[in-house]
């Protein structure tokens, strides 16, 4: 049922209409829990969106001008890009370190980044007030270059193209377009560089949008070092993504959607990436009693954003680091597993605590911003559409399954287009290679 | 005036950011500038390596080089198969004849054994062997530019009957001598080019009038004369 | 003696109206053509000493700013301390102190350097050479500024197919047409003078130097979060009154600025790093199938 994707030929668009049109077919089942309890929730999501639209963001959100920031920037946004961290984590160890032995997950990795980040500044759009106006910073109808936002705008979105070129080989061999894939491809490592930059920097640019917010948050939570400790949060927070989504991935998805080897390897890998989550999250600890010495802030340890701080902290951070560094010990991918998920609510919390739990944590409960019940399944629609579109590409695309013959050709061809043939005697000349020559004029 | 007029502290930053993007832009173009001749070198090593490399592919069995770069070939009986090997018409380049001797002349070990005509200049060949000449490749001699194609196969010179053969191949290279010959050769002629790669061709090729013209335009034939013994 | 300050100030508020244009306290020339060199920051005097709490400043708000007129003769609204809003761009609020009921005025304080304008990524939060901080409907609405704020005020119109965000333009219109802000003209007791920010300081000092026992010793709005163009005086510690005393003097843009300026920083130098450890990786790599090819 799953056509071989070496034998797509496209020539003219009328082949194309008909491949999109078999392609569009759902593939598998329709009628399952799991797809009626989402399709349902996507449904109402969409209904509510529109009703948000029309009638205002106050008619669908909690009305507080307290908390400017509710969940669809505090967990959408701030969680969602964290979670996509993984992307550019990954593509650094395979396509800068070239850890080959992690090929297997890089694309599921960017894949997931990149959906990310569509859906979660899609949700910027839903919370802008005048979100007609979104264009202005990328417009220049005035560029606010001072302006933390400004930046993050900017590298969301420069980003979004870099990670587009970074998955784009993928469709590439989807769709059967040989020399567009050796173009793209040829673009990667570029794309890959300028992608592990911008997400420094916005990572780190989302910590230091609270930079001003100074009194708003709670002591333990403020620091000058957000940005930094967002941006190294972002890492372990996107492996963890990466951990689980990749489990989830190799159970649920069909046999021939997935390759043999990368499932084989899969156990090994996420071995690995257990060990660098326990090491990142080890070094982040480190960083955060660090952080608490120098703002002299121990004594709010005793009290109840205190007790907060602590659960966090100890329950969603360094636990897990426990677990993590006990599965690698053991080689059992179980408890790698289980400490991925408490990583991720531990991540979860955090981001949500900047712009909602400690900030303004003075206020009494009635004055606070709790989500309505609206806001959720908007939120809630959002994370179930990426996660449609996900498993409608993985069905489709070789994200989890090896590409077709031509491309790891052509891949091949490229690789000793680029080798050095030289016979280990004639070292001598390599050594030498450096040397000005004078090119053959004839 | 702090405190009563507009200070803007990031007037800059708009300039600044124009100047990282093409700073950015620019640094894409150098890291490419800089790093381009070198991949140039690389594949010239490389095509130039496995160029050199076909020479030491060197047929193992049943052929025997004269250092003078000729070979002989036993094909049975007194006859041995003559020919001249792939480093000297890479070293000519384009040959434009070949002057064998008349069929039932006689040639001598390490003594003339042919001429070939290339650029207008004569260079001599040693032969290989002592012996009666009993037959010349007619079709080579029609065709004295495809004499590289197969060197030690359809471009043979010619066929002597050689009474002493046993003794004149026990003068001759094999094997893993003719190997290491042939790496001092490779040796002799790097270390005249002083690694000047540029003799040979990007594709690997060597170039269509030989490695030797390429190195010295004027005197080529003195040091075509030197590998093939002559002078 | 509260007669003498009376008179006195009749004659400053006489002279503001006015002539002089050499007084350190007039608007100067806030037309278009001025150079920025001429414009200095505009700013009002806030006397909590002299509010009555009358409240006609937030009649005359609304009135300015076309928003809903609120009931001033309704005493229960000083029951609550209340913030600004959507609707209210200013609001008086009453404390209970030692020395009996203090009325205090709440708007944007017009910061010299404001956060909310070093945070919005279209510019549409604009600082005026004259001293105002003003709003543009080319804002996007991502409500930045309301969380970079260090007094809370910006507010976002929550209903409505094209919402505004909120806040006091020091009557930026009026000012251009070289009237004073509404609040002020409105003032019956003369707690509100408006001013360069420079005269303005002066001001603020001669009154605690000729009557020490009516003030604190300091000048709210002086040095914090950098300085602002509304000052304020006090005859109570200002935490009393409902201001924040732990905003320090640093200017909150200054806060993100290390960020900032390490972005270009950043970008120069991660890709040319990552390109390098790419460089050598790929070096090794190409070696290494080098010698598992050949082997």
């Amino acid at each position: 049922m799953n056509r071989p994707t070496s034998e797509v030929q496209i020539s003219n668009f009328k082949d194309f209409l008909v491949f999109m049109q078999n392609e569009l077919k759902p593939k598998g089942k329709i009628l399952t829990p799991f797809n009626l309890i989402t399709g349902s929730i996507i449904l109402l999501g969409g209904v509510l969106i529109l009703y948000r639209f029309i009638m205002g963001l106050g008619s669908v959100v909690h009305n507080s001008s307290e908390y400017p920031w509710g969940i669809w920037i505090g967990f959408i946004v701030m969680v969602g890009v964290a979670f996509a961290g993984g992307a550019y984590v990954t593509a650094f160890i395979v396509y800068v370190l070239r850890g080959e032995q992690y090929h297997s997950i890089v694309r599921m990795a960017v894949l997931n980044g990149f959906l990310a980040y569509v859906f979660y500044a899609g949700a910027i759009l839903l919370d802008l007030g005048r979100w007609w106006n979104i264009v202005n910073p990328l417009i220049g109808n005035r560029f606010g270059v001072n302006s933390v936002l400004f930046l993050v705008a900017w590298h969301f979105l420069l980003y979004m193209i870099a990670q587009a070129i970074e998955i784009s080989p993928a469709f590439a061999e989807w769709l059967g377009l040989k020399k567009a894939r050796k173009f793209l491809a040829s673009l990667t490592l570029g794309a890959v560089i300028i992608g592990i930059t911008l997400s420094t920097l916005h990572q780190s640019g989302l910590g230091a949008l609270f930079l001003m917010a100074k009194w708003k948050i709670h002591p333990l939570w403020y620091t000058e070092f957000i940005p930094l400790l967002f941006f190294v949060s972002s890492i372990f927070a996107g492996l963890s993504v990466v951990i689980f989504i990749g489990t989830v991935s190799f159970r649920v998805f069909d046999k021939d959607r997935i390759d043999e080897e990368y499932r084989k390897s899969w156990d090994d890998i996420i071995i690995d990436l257990g060990k660098a989550c326990a090491i990142t999250m080890f070094v982040y600890f480190l960083l955060q009693v660090l952080i608490l010495v120098h703002g002299k802030n121990w004594a709010l340890l005793n009290t109840p954003m205190g007790y907060w701080y602590l659960t966090e902290m100890i329950g969603l951070l360094l636990f897990p680091a426990f677990l993590f560094s006990w599965g690698v010990k053991s080689g059992n991918p179980a408890p790698i597993r289980i400490a991925a998920v408490l990583t991720m609510i531990g991540v979860i919390i955090n981001r949500v605590d900047f712009s909602i739990i400690a900030y303004k944590w003075y206020l009494p409960l009635s004055e606070r911003y709790i989500p309505t019940f609206m806001e959720v399944v908007i939120t809630l629609a959002i994370v179930f559409t990426m996660v449609w579109v996900f498993r409608w590409i993985v069905n489709r695309v070789p994200i989890l399954r090896k590409p077709p013959q031509w491309a790891i050709e052509q891949e091949q061809a490229e690789m000793e287009g680029r080798a050095i043939a030289l016979a280990p005697q004639l070292g001598l000349t390599m050594a030498d290679g450096g040397r000005p020559i004078e090119q053959h004029k004839k | 005036m702090e405190g009563f007029t507009y200070v803007d502290i990031f007037a800059t930053k708009g300039i600044e950011y124009m100047l990282v993007i093409s700073g950015l832009l620019s640094f894409a173009f150098f890291w490419r500038f800089l790093r381009r001749p070198a991949v140039a070198i690389y594949r010239e090593a490389e095509n130039f390596v496995s160029a050199i490399g076909d020479w030491f592919r060197l047929p193992t069995e049943g052929i025997y080089f004269h250092q003078g770069h000729s070979w002989a070939a036993p094909e049975g009986g007194e006859i041995v198969r003559v020919g001249m090997d792939d480093f000297a018409q890479k070293l000519l380049g384009k040959i434009d004849a070949i002057k064998l001797p008349q069929v039932g002349s006689e040639v001598a070990q390490g003594e003339k054994g042919w001429s070939l005509l290339v650029d207008s200049k004569s260079i001599d060949m040693l032969s290989p062997v002592d012996g009666k000449i009993v037959e010349i490749n007619e079709g080579l001699l029609r065709s004295p530019e495809s004499i590289g194609k197969d060197p030690y196969g359809e471009s043979w010179l010619m066929k002597v009957q050689a009474p002493k053969i046993s003794a004149n191949l026990k003068n001759l290279l094999s094997g893993g001598l003719a190997r290491k010959w042939m790496e001092g050769v490779r040796d002799n002629l790097l270390a005249r080019m002083n690694y000047n790669l540029g003799a040979v061709s990007q594709d690997g090729g060597v170039p269509v009038d030989g490695i030797a013209r390429n190195l010295d335009r004027e005197r080529w034939d003195e040091i075509a004369k030197e590998f093939f013994l002559i002078s | 003696m509260v007669i003498d300050r009376r008179s006195f100030l009749k004659g400053l508020g006489a002279g503001i109206a006015g002539v002089a244009a050499g007084s350190s306290l007039l608007p100067g020339k806030l037309e278009a053509g001025g150079t920025p060199e001429d414009k200095e920051f505009m700013g009002v005097l806030v006397d909590t000493t002299r509010c009555v709490g009358c409240r006609s400043c937030e009649m005359a708000c609304a009135e300015a700013n076309k928003l809903p007129i609120p009931d001033i003769g309704d005493a229960s609204a000083f029951d609550k301390i209340r913030s600004t809003s959507e609707t209210q761009l200013e609001v008086v609020n009453r404390f209970k102190t030692a020395k009996g009921e203090v009325f205090v005025k709440k708007q944007c304080m017009h910061c010299n350097q404001p956060g909310c304008v070093s945070a919005c990524p279209v510019k549409a939060m604009e600082k005026q050479k004259e001293g105002p901080v003003t709003w543009d409907t080319n804002c996007m609405g991502c409500r930045y500024c309301m969380v970079s704020c260090p007094f809370d005020i910006p507010k976002f119109e929550h209903y409505g197919a094209t919402p505004k965000l909120q806040k006091c333009n020091l009557c930026w219109e009026r000012l251009k047409k070289g009237e004073k802000p509404a609040c002020v003209e409105a003032c019956p007791a003369e707690a509100l003078t408006f001013g360069t920010r420079r005269g303005l300081i002066e001001e603020a000092n001669t009154r605690i130097y000729k009557t020490p026992k009516e003030y604190v010793s300091h000048i709210y709005g002086e040095h914090e979060a950098g300085g602002t163009g509304y000052l304020y005086l006090s005859s109570v510690p200002f935490e009393q009154i409902g201001f924040r005393n732990d905003l320090g003097t640093t200017a909150y843009p200054e806060y993100t600025k290390g960020f900032l300026y390490s972005v270009p920083v950043i970008l120069l130098l991660w890709p040319a790093f990552l390109s390098g450890v790419s460089a050598i990786t790929k070096r090794k790599e190409n070696v290494r199938s080098k010698e598992g090819g050949k082997l």
